[in-house]
């Protein structure tokens, strides 16, 4: 389970996150929506225990992320655009070093990464130094990275940017099959139909605050407008203040 | 095995695969350090030849005995040429390197006068110069001979006192201090520059990859990370240290260098102080490496870091280079120098000088220069601002030009930032070292005057103007409680005297410099009452109103939003520093805390007429008291102590001052 309560996070005078409160149970993919600078990579890092939180709690699997960081940083799977990988590591030595952090023995360590090699494909490439890996294969390695300790919750920020079409099915494919799993899932996006192919619940994020959420289908309705689309516009558009 | 341990042992696998650490760590030293130290030699011993193996054209003018001429033909290296026309001519054009002019008639003493012409600017006539001045001197020496044997007299008269030199100094010694200058500079670099590139690669470079927020949602707490990477940068410090002193010390002992044969050096460090230098190098790595660290992690891309650490990396130069010239020697206070106690160490190492208790004291001071740096270091890796938050702010800002966002910030309303506001006096500080000094020392006085007013006074208000921002609260204008007042004038008939104490008690250190401090009392002592008047002008009311706007207006108002304990220091310390100049060093401290006492009362009173009320008080009494007669005497010679019963007083004044603002209103809270 992953909790957010009244989360806010201020940077000097700007409020990025402005009393958030969202859940994520398990085996549920939860879509967090919004336009650019709606304060949702603020949110997530603050979740990936990246950033301090000025005010409110989060929780992953009953780890609280400012009083128990490294326990909850156990619990999930964090992966964000702007997370680069090891320009002088292979593919393979990148997954095998955060499975050491995360305090693997090497048996465990060298079965789970053969696993995931197999389960993103890539093999063909494990053995490349990253830093002459294409966008995809990085995205794929990234995937692995962030897996490694096999976590309950999966926070993903915006996991499908800049990658063609075949490595953004092969994440579909990956949270669909991580939800059945059991798997809570929390991402970031502002691509609908990713939305519509994935998610359970939705929250749209306008200037910090959770303008609207719940399943797809009911905030169509909420808004009366045609499509996710633009309800999703209608939400984010609404009374600027 | 425990997290540190795990980012370390990856860091050294990156590192490893880094072509620019390892030319830096392999090559250099392994490599290009030998080689270019032979070439250089081969370079200087051919030169050597090549001078020996020239014979050096020399000339005699003037009645040459043919006695001298045989001589100079015989010589080895030498060959007689004519010259025609004036031999200053003749020694420009290369035709001859040294001239000797036999003077024409033997004076009464039987004396004879040679002058010998060459040019000192040149190697080859400075070399023809010596050989001459041998076989003149071999010339004089044989006419003695021969005054002597005419005379029947000894030979040993003409040499009462014979000497002769012995020098209890091994080859050894000789070859470690010459060596010794130079070595100790270039371990120090070598160290430096090994821990250099990977503290910025493994700082900078994982912000500038986008690798840090990845390593930090790793369940290992950030004091792990920092240690696991400063272990390798400090490890690949020593390492490459290690490996530049290996190589001198092999390049030296294989023998394969003609230098030392030639010049009579012999080198050889013993082992056993080749040990104690490398161990010394390990707190001395693990130093650079968390001070490095520490920086570098504050930019956020390698190129930014590069650009702040290559000032850290020249200002570390130079306690490591004081070694090399000579009359600088390592005592207690040396040994307490960062980086310049290690430098003295290792050249105190190769000649066998190194004492027990100055290796601890190194030792153990750079060990502690260490720990702050790694505090330094990890206190950086904590902080979620230094780590995210710097990218974000650079994005906006540098869209923008300085002078839209000098108004954008301002806005009517607000203060500079302490960025704008230390830039500012920066300037002003430059202005009037290159205008103010000018101004005083072609107009006297009232040159003196017209650089407050004009170089001081009304940039600030310009400044303050144009950029916009709000005059009332940059430069603290609220009229001052009665309880404000009160409080100044205790504060500062506690500060003027505690100034004085400090400048007598500094006087144990610092050497005072007489002739200023004479033509400083001249400056202030008036004769007459109208003299009196014009200095209080001068020299106090002046200050007070134009160095008050700029340092406790603009500066104070600019800082205001740090810590309290922090933009008081910080100003009393500009203010000092403002007053600097090359001669009176003496004047810092005295300066700095009148300067800290000022800015605390009127960041308290909210009103900077307290301070220029302080600042006029404080050098108006100095006027004062330099003028009157009766006065002078007690007070004149700074080295005499101040008088005992002014200490109490002046504590208790300075006591009831901060108590009395402490409790008055606080202007700059309402």
């Amino acid at each position: 389970m992953i909790r957010v309560d009244a989360l806010t996070k201020c940077y000097g005078l700007l409020t990025a996150v402005d009393g958030l409160t969202c859940q994520v149970a398990p085996g549920e993919v939860y879509a967090l929506l919004g336009p650019n600078g709606a304060g949702k990579t603020t949110a997530l890092r603050c979740l990936a225990t990246l950033l301090g939180p000025n005010s409110g709690s989060a929780s992953v699997f009953g780890f609280d992320v400012v009083q128990d960081p490294i326990e909850a940083r156990r619990q999930m799977a964090f992966l964000a655009v702007s997370m680069g990988l090891y320009e002088r590591l292979t593919a393979r030595e990148m997954v095998e070093y955060f499975g050491r952090l995360h305090g693997m023995g090497r048996d465990a360590l060298g079965r789970r990464v053969d696993e995931l090699v197999d389960l993103f494909g890539i093999g063909d490439f494990e053995d490349r130094l990253c830093g002459r890996l294409s966008t995809g294969q990085r995205q794929r390695v990234s995937l692995a990275r962030a897996l490694v300790h096999d976590p309950m919750a999966l926070i993903l920020d915006e996991p499908t940017l800049g990658l063609d079409v075949l490595s953004g099915e092969m994440i579909y494919d990956f949270i669909t099959r991580e939800r059945e799993r059991g798997k809570a899932v929390l991402f970031s996006t502002h691509q609908m139909d990713e939305v519509e192919l994935l998610a359970d619940r939705v929250g749209v994020l306008r200037q910090g605050r959770l303008v609207a959420e719940g399943r797809p289908a009911d905030l169509v309705a909420q808004t009366g407008a045609a499509s996710l689309s633009l309800a999703f516009l209608e939400l984010v558009r609404e009374a600027p203040s | 095995m425990s997290p540190w341990w795990i980012v370390c042992k990856k860091e050294l696998r990156e590192t490893f695969r880094d072509r620019r650490t390892m030319t830096m760590m392999i090559v250099v030293p392994v490599l290009l350090y030998p080689v270019l130290l032979i070439v250089s030699e081969q370079v200087l011993l051919f030169g050597m030849r090549n001078l020996e193996s020239d014979g050096a054209a020399v000339a005699v003018v003037g009645n040459a005995p043919p006695q001298l001429l045989r001589m100079l033909d015989a010589a080895e290296g030498l060959s007689v040429v004519d010259v025609d026309g004036p031999p200053e001519e003749a020694i420009h054009s290369d035709s001859v390197t040294a001239v000797a002019l036999i003077g024409p008639v033997q004076r009464a003493d039987g004396t004879r006068d040679v002058t010998l012409v060459f040019d000192a600017a040149s190697d080859r006539s400075r070399r023809g110069r010596s050989q001459l001045a041998g076989v003149v001197a071999e010339w004089g020496d044989s006419l003695l001979v021969e005054r002597l044997q005419d005379a029947e007299l000894p030979l040993s008269l003409a040499h009462p006192v014979s000497v002769s030199d012995s020098s209890i100094a091994r080859p050894a010694e000789v070859g470690g201090s010459t060596l010794g200058r130079i070595l100790p500079l270039l371990l120090v670099v070598f160290t430096l520059l090994g821990a250099f590139y990977p503290a910025i690669d493994l700082a900078a470079g994982e912000k500038e990859h986008g690798t840090l927020e990845t390593l930090l949602t790793a369940p290992v707490p950030s004091s792990a990370v920092v240690i696991g990477k400063f272990v390798t940068v400090a490890l690949i410090g020593v390492v490459a240290a290690g490996l530049n002193l290996g190589s001198m010390i092999l390049t030296f002992q294989t023998g394969i260098l003609q230098f030392t044969g030639v010049s009579g050096l012999e080198v050889s460090i013993p082992f056993g102080s080749i040990v104690v230098i490398f161990l010394t190098l390990v707190p001395l790595a693990v130093f650079f490496g968390a001070l490095f660290l520490g920086i570098a992690v504050r930019s956020s891309s390698f190129k930014e870091a590069q650009n702040v650490l290559t000032p850290v990396y020249m200002l570390v130069l130079i306690p490591a280079m004081l070694p090399v010239f000579s009359g600088m020697e390592l005592g207690p206070f040396m040994a307490l120098v960062p980086v310049a106690g290690v430098s003295f160490f290792f050249r105190d190492l190769m000649t066998g000088d190194a004492t027990f208790v100055t290796g601890a004291l190194v030792l153990g001071s750079t060990g502690l220069y260490a720990a702050g740096g790694l505090l330094f270091a990890a206190r950086a890796f904590g902080n979620e601002r230094v780590l995210f938050g710097s990218v974000d702010d650079a994005d906006v800002d540098s869209t923008r030009g300085w002078v839209e966002k000098l108004r954008e910030r301002s806005n009517g309303s607000g203060v500079p930032s302490p960025e704008q506001g230390l830039g500012f006096v920066a300037f002003v500080a430059l202005l009037y070292f290159y205008g103010g000094f000018q101004l005083q020392y072609r107009f006297g006085e009232p040159g003196l005057l017209a650089a407050e007013w004009l170089l001081l006074l009304v940039p600030a208000l310009l400044f303050v103007r144009v950029a916009g921002f709000s005059v009332r609260e940059t430069l603290s204008l609220h009229g001052p409680s009665q309880r404000a007042l009160l409080g100044a004038l205790l504060l500062i008939a506690g500060a003027t005297p505690m100034a004085w104490v400090i400048g007598w008690l500094q006087s144990f250190v610092l050497p005072i410099p007489w002739e200023i401090l004479e033509g400083l009392e001249e400056l202030v002592t008036a004769e007459t009452t109208g003299r009196l008047l014009w200095l209080l002008l001068v020299l106090a009311v002046t200050p007070a109103i134009c160095e008050e706007v700029v340092f406790r207006g603009v500066l104070l108002g600019a800082t205001k939003k740090l810590e309290p304990w922090r933009f008081i220091l910080l100003n009393g310390g500009v203010f000092g520093a403002f007053h600097l100049s090359f001669e009176t060093a003496i004047r810092f401290l005295p300066t700095a805390s009148l300067g800290i006492v000022i800015a605390w009362a009127v960041w308290r009173s909210g009103s900077i007429w307290i301070g220029m009320l302080m600042h006029a008080l404080n050098n108006g009494s100095i006027v004062v008291l330099a003028s009157s007669p009766s006065l002078r005497e007690v007070f004149s010679d700074p080295e005499a102590p101040p008088p005992l019963w002014l200490i109490p007083l002046a504590a208790i004044a300075l006591y009831s001052g901060v108590r009395v603002l402490n409790t008055s209103t606080n202007q700059s809270e309402r």
